[in-house]
């Protein structure tokens, strides 16, 4: 592992803030800033409290909870396919990809294998989610920064990604759609077709984007070098996906601990990374996954076996006595469940690993030291959905 | 402003009033959660495009807010922010409640950190049922409260009944 | 073992009503079974007593259950001797059946959760376990892709254990959320205030014996199966009307 010079220099940055903050507290100068905990440059209700040393941040302290609703304590009070209704509200975005393990930790206690048809089409339908959710976050980017066209631009492409999802699940937020065992229905007729299409057009955002935003020489001064993390602060704090793939770590779940019951081995794409670890290059390997992601999808369109799209499972589904660990690369980064089950109806502790909440808690560490409108771009470019803080 | 609140303004003078406070509803935007993003949808998205109806989606600040839509989950910690950020809004002033996790709680109505129903912290004009509602019926709630404050007497604004769209 | 050919491929086909077995998989799967063996010898090795039990399930994953003296000490063999550098999670385990049953999903849970007296033994899960309170934690190696879940007993009596910030930063969040969730301090986490819950919150969610107010003060209100149709409700008194 080696580290570079921007690396280098994001330490120094820190303890110079550490120092800043001893001094604070011998002198009680400074100022404490408080965003939130509703504040549109938070995207949700993240609380923000930072003490300020002039423009400078020497401390920075998320404080969330606004949006906990208690997921893991509801969940041990509902029966296995009434969860997967409520952890869709998990990550609102990307709301498929929130079944998707919880569903293959079941299955995995209940040894049941989805037909092939339907992995695929759980696949596909797990990329789309990631289109939709990514594509936000370079709209919302865009809006962070002042740039308010790439917003319209990103709801109006995103909206192509919501009309396949919804025509496939009937659902245009909260499909719910995955079951123990395969999927609740079919494609419809002309579906392969139209998805095609949105792929199309999602790449051409795509080239928008760039244009419009990474080649930008405002977006490039605020966002190249500022926010930089090293990898071992990233895996010490436990961040995935893209945020710690912008770190220069080579891993991503899909290829490299891709749990079955997904087939991503049927498609061929690149996993991008990034050495630098700053804000740019979060944003970059981002745009990056949007573009494999549509070609994945396109791939996988090609290849839906033919058969049936759903295993035989017992009507009332009871999971067998077990633990069981499935996590999978969501579009914020590595999604896990924790199943217990005690062969009950309802899971007896599901544990939710959520990406954004590990992925936030290396703020207090990424901004000591910068300036104010910094935390602003390190906040929008770790992304964060507050659902999938709080849970 | 007495003479108004009174009721006692002439017909057509309310009328007039009433107009231009229809078509110039400041409305700001209070993501909460899921539905925050349909919200958005529907302010921000060249697809539905609120301000053709005359609504204004960008204070910055609830003082220069008419109408504001709260959209998902509050919780008993955010609960005294909302009432706190209501408070602040200049009369008159409306409330959208969005989604079934506003109104009532929704699929969080055994949670132990959830408000059941944004109406026992703050009065709610106009309730948008679904999970998350889709922009659409959104629109048709701002709708809705547009028709009623167009014909609204200003001395009985808080008699009425909620609208409850659907 | 049916296939199809699509898109210049081979996929195969598969129901779960005709198993097939596979002999490819049969062989990945023991190959990480000895990657998981060489795994849990080396932790053994490096930690010394600290091991209490170990339990693999082939193919799949690795529990470790560990004494809770030296929790601190399996993080910082973990990552700095054993290559697992990547932090998933840390949390715990309440394993007391609810005393509640299934919470009123139906009246018959509110008649057997009230008469039932006598608590259900604890029963706790992979690798064992002696308390009721048990930590949870996973570690990743992210350059050999393997995983470890590592428990602790947590005797009821001192719900405490030593904290892992000092190896992993991004323990301090999980440690605050496992400490408001169920109770649990941790030794030298200075931080351990309300992450989630506002301050004035009373009682630790995640228990077992913490209950869902919602549900004790009215049973759930979706259990439709039990409800008679509106119609054949009405077709059913007409017919009794007819019959006398």
């Amino acid at each position: 592992m080696t580290v570079t010079d921007s690396q280098k220099m994001a330490y120094v940055a820190a303890q110079a803030a550490d120092a800043r903050v001893n001094l604070q507290f011998e002198t009680e100068d400074g100022m404490t800033l408080n965003m939130g905990p509703q504040h549109p440059a938070t995207h949700g209700t993240l609380r923000i409290v930072a003490q300020l040393d002039g423009e400078q941040v020497v401390r920075c302290e998320p404080i969330p909870g606004y949006m906990h609703r208690g997921y893991e304590k509801l969940c041990e009070v509902r029966t296995y396919p009434q969860v997967t209704t409520l952890i869709n509200r998990i990550d609102w975005l990307g709301s498929f990809a929130n079944e998707v393990p919880f569903i293959l930790a079941a299955e995995k206690l209940m040894d049941v294998e989805a037909p092939p048809r339907a992995q695929v089409i759980r696949t596909i339908l797990f990329e789309l989610s990631r289109l939709g959710n990514i594509s936000l976050f370079l709209g919302d980017l865009g809006i962070q920064l002042g740039g308010i066209t790439i917003g319209f631009y990103a709801f109006r492409d995103r909206e192509f990604v919501l009309n396949q999802i919804e025509a496939a699940t009937g659902g245009r937020f909260h499909p719910n759609f995955d079951r123990i065992g395969g999927l609740k229905d079919d494609l419809p007729k002309g579906w392969i077709a139209e998805t095609h299409l949105a792929m199309e057009r999602m790449r051409r955002l795509c080239d928008e984007f760039e244009e419009l935003v990474l080649g930008n020489e405002i977006f490039q001064a605020r966002t190249r070098g500022i926010g930089v993390i090293p990898t071992d602060i990233a895996t010490s704090y436990g961040m995935s996906g893209a945020n710690l793939r912008a770190t220069g770590v080579d891993w991503d779940l899909r290829r490299d601990a891709c749990p079955p019951g997904l087939s991503y081995d049927l498609a061929d794409w690149k996993v991008w990374t990034h050495p630098d670890g700053d804000s740019y290059a979060r944003t970059w390997i981002r745009l990056q996954e949007v573009r494999e992601s549509t070609h994945i999808v396109d791939q996988l369109l090609d290849s839906i076996p033919a058969g049936p799209i759903m295993a035989k499972v017992p009507r009332i589904i009871k999971v067998p006595e077990g633990e069981a660990w499935v996590a999978t690369e969501n579009p914020l980064g590595e999604m896990g469940y924790y199943v217990v089950s005690k062969g009950d109806l309802v899971p007896f502790r599901v544990k939710i690993r959520s990406a954004s909440f590990n992925n936030i808690s290396v703020v207090p560490w990424v901004t000591r030291g910068v300036f104010v409108p910094d935390v602003i771009t390190i906040l929008a470019s770790l992304y964060f959905i507050l659902g999938d803080i709080d849970r | 402003m007495g003479l108004v609140e009174s009721g006692k303004l002439p017909k057509p003078l309310t009328q007039l009033l009433s107009l231009s406070r229809k078509y110039s509803l400041w409305v700001y935007q209070w993501g909460l959660a899921c539905c925050a993003i349909e919200m958005g949808s529907a302010f921000a998205s060249p697809r539905y495009d609120v301000m053709r109806l005359g609504v204004i989606p960008f204070p910055a600040s609830p003082r220069q807010a008419d109408l504001v839509v709260i959209s998902g989950t509050v919780t008993d910690k955010m609960a005294p922010a909302v009432k706190r950020l209501y408070d602040q809004m200049p009369d008159p002033k409306y409330v959208i409640s969005m989604g079934s996790c506003a109104n009532c709680g929704g699929p969080y109505w055994d949670s132990y950190s959830v408000t059941k129903g944004v109406d026992q912290i703050i009065p709610v004009d106009v309730y948008v049922p679904g999970c998350p509602p889709r922009p659409e019926a959104l629109l048709e709630g701002i709708v809705l409260l547009q028709e009623r404050i167009g014909r609204e007497d200003m001395a009985d604004r808080w008699k009425g009944d909620p609208i409850v769209v659907g | 073992m049916r296939t199809w050919l699509t898109a210049g491929r081979v996929i195969r086909l598969s129901s779960a009503d005709t198993p097939t077995t596979e002999s490819s998989e049969d062989v990945v799967e023991a190959v990480r079974d000895e990657r998981r063996e060489a795994l849990a010898e080396r932790l053994t090795t490096v930690l010394g007593d600290a091991v209490v039990e170990t339990h693999i399930r082939p193919g799949d994953d690795l529990w470790v259950r560990v004494n809770r003296e030296a929790w601190a000490e399996v993080a910082e063999a973990s990552r700095n001797r054993l290559g697992l550098r990547f932090f998933d999670f840390l949390s715990a385990i309440d394993w007391l059946p609810s005393p509640f049953g299934r919470d009123m999903d139906a009246q018959e849970d509110l008649d057997a959760g009230a008469s039932s007296s006598e608590p259900a033994p604890i029963v706790t899960g992979y690798a064992g376990g002696d308390t009721r309170f048990q930590l949870l934690a996973r570690l990743f190696d992210i350059d050999e892709h393997i995983g470890v879940t590592f428990k602790a007993d947590l005797p009821d009596e001192d719900l405490s254990a030593p904290t892992w910030t000092g190896t992993f930063l991004g323990a301090e969040w999980h440690e605050r959320e496992t400490w408001e969730m169920f109770g649990i301090s941790f030794t030298g986490n200075r931080n351990l205030v309300h992450l989630y819950l506002p301050g004035a919150f009373e009682g630790n969610p995640l228990r077992k014996d913490f209950p869902l107010l919602a549900r004790r003060v009215k049973p759930w209100p979706g259990i439709v199966d039990v409800e008679p149709m509106p119609g054949a409700d009405e077709e059913a008194d007409g017919d009794e009307a007819g019959a006398s």
